[in-house]
């Protein structure tokens, strides 16, 4: 029962959540939806019985990601003002105009078709077992990060490592040649 | 009955939404966002995928990974913005076309 | 004395390398690229008199030579090498004695120079070509073969035109400059042509294959434009004698190429560029001789020898006098030539490149010390000099010796060099009447010779000053080593005694000296037939002579005649001696009585030959001529008959017809080309660019989106094609 209960609420708070980000007019608004979206994401990775998984998306999605988002939105002042671009000619709207909703919801679509084609054959496919039952996994994944995916692990240090590096100096304030 | 289909549902709602995010908006830092729901929605695949079919870990590992590339590309694609910001004072997308040339 | 390389080759490097270092250091270091210029030439006369006193007081022998050979150049066919050029070294008595003349006058004006050119703006400029001059000169004299002696005599023509052009600013030493390189150059295409006639006979131009071919009678029997080969080549080859060495009727550039510097005037009249072509005549006489062509030869040199020493008569220019003397001894010597006197020339060429050096410099001498206040110029018109011996006593010694030996005074080397040559002319008169012309006017030029020198020493060193103020504004010459010493050294060799072998013309004995006429004994006309068992060595090898030992010659002048004809020869020598001593007194009796008594009034003479005085005054006219009637009669009208076949021919015909032609094709052409290429071509490239542009415009437009909408569609066709 309780199971059922945290499913749906997740679902519908990721499911809502991404809609509110499509269509909320207000970048700010949006990123606080997108924060939603994820945390329902991290609620359905509880009923998928992934502990370790639920904590880190919440520790390092909403807690770091989406922060980040937001502090970027407001160094840069969210929604630019100005209309025109160099060449004078009017820019389309940052959050989108009609067109561009448009042209989104038909690239959707087509998506959604051929995703949807995939899906019904992958659920035709799929036996139905019973399912385990739960057991944290928090010891299990950090047995396997330091055996069979060692190499994973330390390259994915790397490369943070680098990204902060790359970060930090990409982001640094410099003089400007005009 | 909660199966590996209402999983797949969802993630593919997700994806659908990150795919409309991402060409509706013209905002940078809004294209970001479109892009984190598209990686969300593949971890939830490789979650549920391993949860129903496979009964191992792999596909949690592969979830971490991908929370780990995300922060990543989140904040060097942030730095980039910020950086593109300080330059045009813009976050436009249709202002980020140098490399046209 | 082994002949390496080592022992020969730094005859020629000495002065060469002075040259090549010279060329680079002499404007920064002027000094130091003078005396090595003169060292250069030291380390050339020294080695030169090694090989000189190894061959006449070592050898003592006529047929002593050395020949090196190394390969230049071998173009071979099929593993066959049909044409090989060899160069070498040929070293007899005659290029030994050659050497140390050369090297020695050489090193002598070398030294002069350092006095008279001191101060001059381009001072070490005059050393660079003096080198490379007399590395051309010595290099001819090394060479075994004419390829080399035209490679050097070409050097030589070259370096004549630079230094009688040294003073380019004026305008006469440019025109005088190229007035002698482009005579000589008429006499160099003869001579050129020469060399390839005996080169297609023979196979070879090395001096002792061609006395072998020569020998052997490989010249019999071929023809050449209507001449016999051996003719024909002779010919040409002495046509570029006359042209070197300033005979009739190329003589026209010698007299102005006093224009350059007196020291290199010496150079070019005594030792190196005229006697370059007289070398020339004497190495390729058993050719000449083989042609028959000695009594042209023997005309020419007899004319020469007239006609100068008549223009040298008129000359007021001190310098012009002594040039039209040289003309005059090259005439003697060619005529020596002709008359077959091959000792007797050769000694002539020795004798008169030492005297004549000795007067250049001298006469530089007196140019240098008179220096005119009111030009700033020297002096060289005889008729402002006079009295002269008092400022300048050693000049006057050497100038004096000098002009006893040219004039054939009897213990002076003229006499016993040219009174051979006129000996042996009047023995060939007495044999062939053709000879009688030549012989008289040499004994002519003898008179006259004897008269205008002692003419130009009377003008300049006697009587009282002409121009007081040149005069006492001329300093007194005090012994300086490097204006002195050279004279001097050069008028101690004026003397007979060190060619003849006794001082005192044999009729003196001097008790337990023994008199060797060395210069008689060696010097020979090469026996063609003994050239056949000749040896050459490769360049590198150690030459010890060792299997060339030949047995001491002894003096014998009569070594080729029968007792009668000996008796004859010796009968006719002694007329002609004594004959020439007395026209050579009787030469300076007149011009003692004209110029220093003043008993006979010159002035006289000219008048009533006034025709003939503006004759010489105009060198016979034969610039004029030269110039209005070869240049301006034949050569322009020439030039104008082509430049008018030029214009109303090939252009008419050819130019015009051809513009036709190409009028025509240009139609198609441009038809072709405004409609092919310019419409479908360049249009059609413009047009298609425009479209293919507006599809990759739109395509490419720097959107990142819709680069994923792209993305998206070709992804969704893949995966419904997949799936």
């Amino acid at each position: 029962m309780f199971d059922n209960f945290l499913f749906i609420s997740s679902a519908a708070l990721t499911v809502c959540g991404a809609l509110a980000v499509v269509l909320s007019p207000n970048l700010m608004h949006a990123c606080t939806y997108l924060l939603t979206s994820l945390i329902g994401v991290s609620g359905l990775y509880v009923t998928l019985s992934a502990d370790f998984l639920a904590a880190t998306q919440l520790v390092v999605y909403v807690g770091g990601v989406v922060i980040l988002m937001l502090f970027a939105i407001m160094l840069t002042g969210g929604n630019d003002n100005k209309s025109v671009n160099k060449f004078g000619i009017e820019k389309i709207a940052p959050m989108g105009n009609i067109k561009t909703f448009t042209l989104a919801g038909l690239s959707a679509l087509l998506m959604a078709l051929v995703i949807s084609k995939i899906i019904v054959n992958v659920t035709k496919a799929v036996p139905k077992g019973e399912l385990p039952p739960f057991s944290s996994t928090v010891e299990k994944i950090g047995e396997l990060l330091i055996t069979d995916h060692v190499l994973a692990f330390e390259i994915s240090s790397v490369l943070l490592l680098g990204a902060l590096i790359g970060a930090a100096l990409i982001a640094r304030p410099r003089k400007i040649e005009s | 009955m909660i199966t590996l289909s209402s999983y797949l549902a969802i993630s593919f709602l997700l994806f659908v939404c990150g795919i409309a995010v991402m060409i509706a908006r013209k905002n940078i830092i809004a294209i970001l966002l479109g892009v984190e729901l598209i990686l969300n929605s593949c971890a939830i695949n490789f979650v549920a995928y391993t949860r129903f079919v496979n009964n191992n870990l792999d596909g949690h590992i592969m979830s971490l990974f991908i929370i780990i590339i995300a922060a990543a590309e989140a904040a060097v694609g942030l730095a980039i913005v910020i950086r593109f910001f300080q330059i045009r004072e813009s976050i436009h997308i249709d202002d980020a076309t140098q490399l046209l040339q | 004395m082994e002949y390496t390389l080592g022992s020969i080759l730094p005859i020629l490097l000495g002065p060469f390398l002075a040259f090549v270092v010279n060329i680079f250091i002499v404007k920064k270091w002027t000094k130091l690229g003078v005396f090595l210029s003169c060292f250069g030439m030291f380390v050339s006369l020294f080695y030169s008199f090694r090989i000189f006193k190894d061959f006449v007081f070592g050898k003592y022998s006529t047929g002593y030579y050395v020949h090196k050979v190394f390969p230049w150049f071998d173009l071979k066919a099929a593993g066959v090498s049909n044409f090989a050029v060899d160069m070498g070294i040929y070293l007899d008595n005659m290029s030994a004695v050659m050497l140390f003349m050369v090297a020695g006058c050489a090193f002598l004006i070398h030294i002069f120079s350092t006095y008279y050119m001191a101060g001059d703006a381009r001072y070490g400029r005059f050393f660079v070509y003096l080198s490379l001059f007399t590395t051309g000169m010595l290099g001819l004299v090394l060479s075994d073969n004419l390829l080399s002696v035209f490679i050097f005599w070409e050097l030589m023509g070259f370096c004549s035109y630079s230094l009688i052009g040294f003073y380019y600013e004026k305008e006469g030493a440019g025109n005088a400059s190229m007035k002698a390189f482009m005579t000589t150059r008429i006499g160099d295409v003869f001579f050129l042509v020469g060399i390839l006639a005996i080169w297609t006979t023979v196979g070879s131009v090395r001096f002792v294959d061609i006395y072998a071919a020569i020998a052997d009678g490989s010249f019999n029997g071929l023809y050449a434009v209507g001449l016999p080969l051996a003719t024909f080549a002779a010919l040409s080859v002495f046509m570029g004698t006359i042209g070197k060495s300033a005979q009739f009727p190329l003589q026209v550039w010698l007299p102005d190429a006093m224009w350059g510097p007196t020291p290199c005037s010496a150079l070019i009249h005594a030792a190196t560029m005229v006697a370059a072509g007289v070398y020339l005549s004497l190495r390729m006489y058993p050719l000449m001789e083989l042609g028959g062509i000695t009594t042209f030869i023997a005309y020419i040199g007899a004319i020469t020898a007239f006609g100068a020493a008549t223009i040298a008569l008129v000359q007021t220019d001190i310098k012009a006098v002594l040039a039209y003397s040289t003309i005059s001894q090259l005439g003697y010597m060619v005529l020596g030539i002709g008359v077959g006197a091959y000792n007797a020339a050769f000694m002539h060429l020795i004798t008169h490149a030492v005297f004549k050096a000795c007067l250049f410099l001298a006469a530089g001498s007196v140019i240098h010390s008179l220096h005119d206040h009111h030009t700033h110029g020297h002096v060289q018109e005889m008729p402002r000099m006079g009295g002269l011996r008092k400022k300048m006593p050693l000049t006057f010694i050497a100038m004096l010796c000098c002009t006893f030996a040219i004039a054939g005074f009897p213990l002076f080397s003229g006499f016993v060099s040219k009174d051979r040559i006129l000996g042996d002319a009047l023995v060939m008169a007495t044999q062939s009447k053709a000879y009688w012309i030549p012989a008289f006017l040499g004994f002519t030029a003898a008179l006259l010779t004897a008269f205008y020198m002692f003419r130009m020493m009377f003008l300049t060193f006697f009587g009282e000053p002409r121009d007081k103020d040149l005069y006492d504004h001329t300093h007194v010459e005090k012994l300086s080593w490097n204006r002195n010493l050279p004279l001097l050294i050069l008028t101690v060799f004026t003397l007979g005694g060190w060619y003849s072998g006794h001082f005192f013309g044999g009729w003196v004995k001097i008790p337990g000296v023994e008199h060797k006429e060395w210069f008689a004994t060696l010097i020979e006309k090469p026996r063609v037939e003994n050239f056949k068992a000749y040896k050459s060595l490769p360049f590198g090898s150690v030459d010890t002579g060792a299997d060339r030992v030949f047995e001491e010659s002894q003096f014998n002048p009569d070594k080729y005649f029968t007792e009668k004809e000996a008796h004859h020869v010796h009968l006719v020598h002694a007329i002609g001696a004594w004959a020439s001593i007395a026209i050579a007194l009787a030469g300076w009796f007149i011009a003692f009585m004209m110029y220093s008594r003043g008993a006979w009034n010159p002035g006289r003479w000219v008048n009533a030959f006034s025709g003939w005085y503006r004759a010489l005054q105009n060198k016979y006219y034969f610039d004029d001529l030269y110039v209005k009637g070869i240049l301006q009669k034949g050569l322009l009208p020439f030039n104008n008959l082509l430049s008018r076949f030029d214009m109303g021919v090939f252009d008419r015909y050819a130019v015009d017809g051809w513009e036709a032609v190409n009028r025509f094709f240009y139609r198609i052409a441009k038809w072709v080309d405004d409609v092919i290429v310019d419409s479908v071509g360049v249009d059609g490239t413009g047009a298609s660019v425009r479209f293919f542009n507006v599809i990759l415009r739109t395509f490419q437009n720097g959107k990142i989106q819709f680069y994923f909408i792209i993305f998206l569609v070709v992804m969704v066709g893949y995966i419904w094609k997949l799936v």
